[in-house]
């Protein structure tokens, strides 16, 4: 290995004192394991050859009532060691004692690299526990890497400094961000990024019961309720997706549901989609919304109909193979994430393109 | 104030950044400050959970910022729409902060206020997130200094009873309702409320009001836990982002009739190899 010959006079360091392995958050969705849990579990696996030899494990962690049932399929999804956490109150996350469990394990087993998903829980945990534990955090990432890096004010070089990468200004660039100074190096990811590995029933490793000692005041917030939605509707099978924003208002949606309607009509496979404010504002039920907390598709045909393109939203539908937008603000985020658009009012839109539908037009789906 | 609630005379805090208007990075990579500023949009909506949070059980809004001095100007704003006292903690060894810095910095100003006027605090308004940060990680990390709850997310709050508020927060797939006691942090979404505008009575009792400014020394804040000093993270690089989805087809040119034909065609269009 050569590093650059301007570093040459900054000496090495290594500031990990005894850190090593890196250690997953798996939350729980309901009553499975989380995808992004297994998402990141691949992601440290494709990372971990980067580390020293003695570094290259990686330590899952779980915690919920009961759920030490789900250990070997974090082990088959490429985990070596599994921290369970087991409390009858701790069925549905809450912030304090998830924060206190995290602490308790990460003392224990001192991992060199934190990772946690970046959705609304982890965003939650992964703040309070780096700021309990004095450690920097990089919020969002949506790519990593480890390996050299200089600090030429601190003087310090690294030789596998953790790279945490992640989207800034507004997604128009990319930003690496780097703490090898204080350990774990802490990072959240977006889920949806990273692939989990194939699942292999045949791999083994160690599940380690735990019990964190609880502060006082972990279980002051109480949980009234979790309302999750019911699936009975399954959005991602649907060849064509006709979404609706909060700019359509009650009356909007009657208009759209016309458009699905129609091209059902016409024999093909569509469904009604929505963006969060939609749904928030009673417009349609939650089971159709799309997006970072909605359902994530791919539909051959994606029409987006006064949607702002919010960046929760964009998660959801990006990977669309043709998205159209109607949106009658010519600056929407919307038009930067679609390949055919319309700036014009859904009023003046929706009837028309019913009506070229019902008069035949099919939408090409290869 | 509605009979149902209690008076309870909360003594309410909002945490408020001025990001810039347009996003720009200067010639060192970092964030161009120079041009026009706006108060964070989801700082407004915090500032609007705490204005009717007063609204319906009484008390007091501190809103505190840490900024250059113009962040004054949000903080003026904040004044105007009803907010009590305004706070700007502002000094040039904060440059470079990273989160677990600029909660250090927030969090140490806020004690510091607290304990100059012998109170305590009964709940802390934060934006979910900045457009310049954009981290969502700031009210947790002053949550923690300040041994706090704290709930994100948040999406409505219902004053339960005279020690306890119901809040819903956003999760994958639905919402969650919380009990929560005082004191807490709370972090609020844009989908939480829609913002009110500068009111006349407030604007009028605003003229009296100045926003107090204090540099690191005067609240007691370290030089090593301030700015880029303090800061256990750097940003080594930054480069910019490759859109692989192709530019936007707009389809403008005559009737609707027509702007809708064109397009479905082009739908239907196989592209050509390139
Ligand atoms: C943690 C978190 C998770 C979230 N998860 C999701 C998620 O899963 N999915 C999601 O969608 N959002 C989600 N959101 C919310 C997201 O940030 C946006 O608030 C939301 O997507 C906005 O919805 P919208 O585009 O329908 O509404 P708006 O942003 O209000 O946009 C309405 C649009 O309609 C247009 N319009 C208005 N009238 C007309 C007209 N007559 N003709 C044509 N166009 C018109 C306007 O120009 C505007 O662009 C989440 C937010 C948070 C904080
Ligand atoms: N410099 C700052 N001054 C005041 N409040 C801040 C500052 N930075 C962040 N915040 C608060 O923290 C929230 C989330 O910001 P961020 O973590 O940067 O995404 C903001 O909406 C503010 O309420």
């Amino acid at each position: 290995m050569s590093y650059p010959e301007k570093d040459s006079k900054i000496p090495f360091v290594d500031l990990r004192d005894g850190a090593r392995g890196i250690m997953v958050w798996a939350p729980l969705d309901g009553d499975k394991i989380s995808e992004a849990a297994f998402e990141l579990i691949g992601e440290a696996n494709r990372q971990k050859s980067k580390l020293d030899e003695d570094s290259q494990k990686i330590i899952a962690v779980l915690i919920g009532k009961e759920v030490d049932k789900h250990a070997q399929e974090l082990i088959h999804y490429g985990a070596d060691i599994v921290y369970v956490i087991e409390d009858d109150r701790l069925e549905e996350y809450l912030t304090l004692p998830f924060v206190t469990s995290l602490i308790d394990v990460i003392n224990e087993a001192k991992p060199e690299i934190a990772l946690f998903a970046a959705s609304t829980l982890g965003r939650d945990l992964a703040p309070r526990i780096a700021a309990k534990m004095n450690c920097g955090l990089s919020a969002d990432c949506t790519e990593f890497d480890i390996g050299y890096y200089a600090n030429r004010k601190r003087n310090q070089r690294f030789k596998k400094a953790f790279k945490m990468i992640r989207p800034s200004f507004g997604e128009s660039k990319l930003a690496t961000i780097i703490g090898p100074f204080n350990y774990p190096q802490m990072a959240t990811a977006r889920p949806g990024v990273f692939r989990k590995l194939d699942k292999d029933s045949s791999r083994t490793g160690e599940v380690i019961k735990f019990q964190p000692k609880w502060q006082e005041g972990d279980f002051a917030v109480e949980l009234i309720e979790t309302v999750r939605s019911s699936d009975s509707l399954d959005l991602t099978k649907a060849d064509i997706i006709v979404a609706g924003g909060f700019g359509l208002g009650k009356e909007g949606f009657d208009m759209l549901n016309e458009l699905v309607a129609a091209i059902r009509a016409n024999g093909q496979n569509v469904e009604l989609g929505a963006s969060r404010a939609a749904v928030d504002a009673g417009f349609v039920e939650y089971k159709h919304q799309i997006g970072q907390t909605g359902k994530t598709v791919r539909p051959a045909i994606y029409i987006a109909v006064a949607i702002s393109g919010a960046v929760q939203h964009i998660a959801g539908m990006k990977e669309s193979a043709k998205i159209i937008a109607i949106n009658h603000d010519p600056s929407a985020n919307i038009f930067l994430s679609s390949d055919f658009g319309i700036v014009n009012d859904y009023q003046e839109v929706l009837p028309e393109l019913i009506k070229q539908v019902k008069a035949g037009y099919k939408f090409d789906l290869d | 104030m509605s009979e149902n609630y209690p008076k309870l005379d909360l003594n309410i805090f909002v945490t408020i950044k001025q990001v810039p208007k347009a996003m720009k990075t200067g010639a060192d990579g970092l964030m161009d400050r120079s041009g026009k500023s706006m108060m964070n949009p989801h700082c407004t909506h915090a500032l609007e959970e705490a204005l009717s949070l007063r609204d319906r059980v009484g008390g007091q809004i501190t809103v505190v910022s840490m900024g250059p001095p113009n962040a004054q100007k949000s903080l003026n704003e904040a004044l105007r729409k009803g907010a009590d006292r305004a706070y700007l903690l502002s000094d040039r060894k904060l440059a470079g902060s990273d989160t677990w810095a600029t909660a250090e910095a927030l969090a140490t100003l806020i004690k510091f206020i607290l304990k100059e006027n012998n109170e305590t605090l009964d709940v802390l308004y934060g934006g979910l997130q900045t457009v310049d940060g954009d981290t969502a990680q700031v009210p947790a990390q002053i949550a923690s200094r300040l041994k706090m709850s704290q709930v994100t997310y948040v999406e409505s709050v219902k004053v339960l009873d005279d020690k306890h508020l119901e809040v819903r927060r956003i999760i994958e797939g639905g919402y969650q309702r919380l009990k929560v006691p005082y004191p807490t942090t709370l972090s609020v979404t844009e989908t939480a409320n829609v913002p009110r505008g500068p009111s006349l009575t407030a604007s009028m009792s605003a003229v009296d009001k100045e926003v107090i400014i204090y540099n690191i020394d005067q609240i007691g804040l370290p030089e090593k836990y301030a700015g880029l000093a303090g800061s256990p993270t750097v940003v080594s690089r930054v480069k910019n982002v490759v859109i692989d989805r192709g530019p936007v087809q707009l389809f403008n040119e005559g009737d609707t009739a027509k702007l809708v034909s064109d397009m479905l065609t082009a739908v239907n269009t196989k592209e050509e190899n390139n």
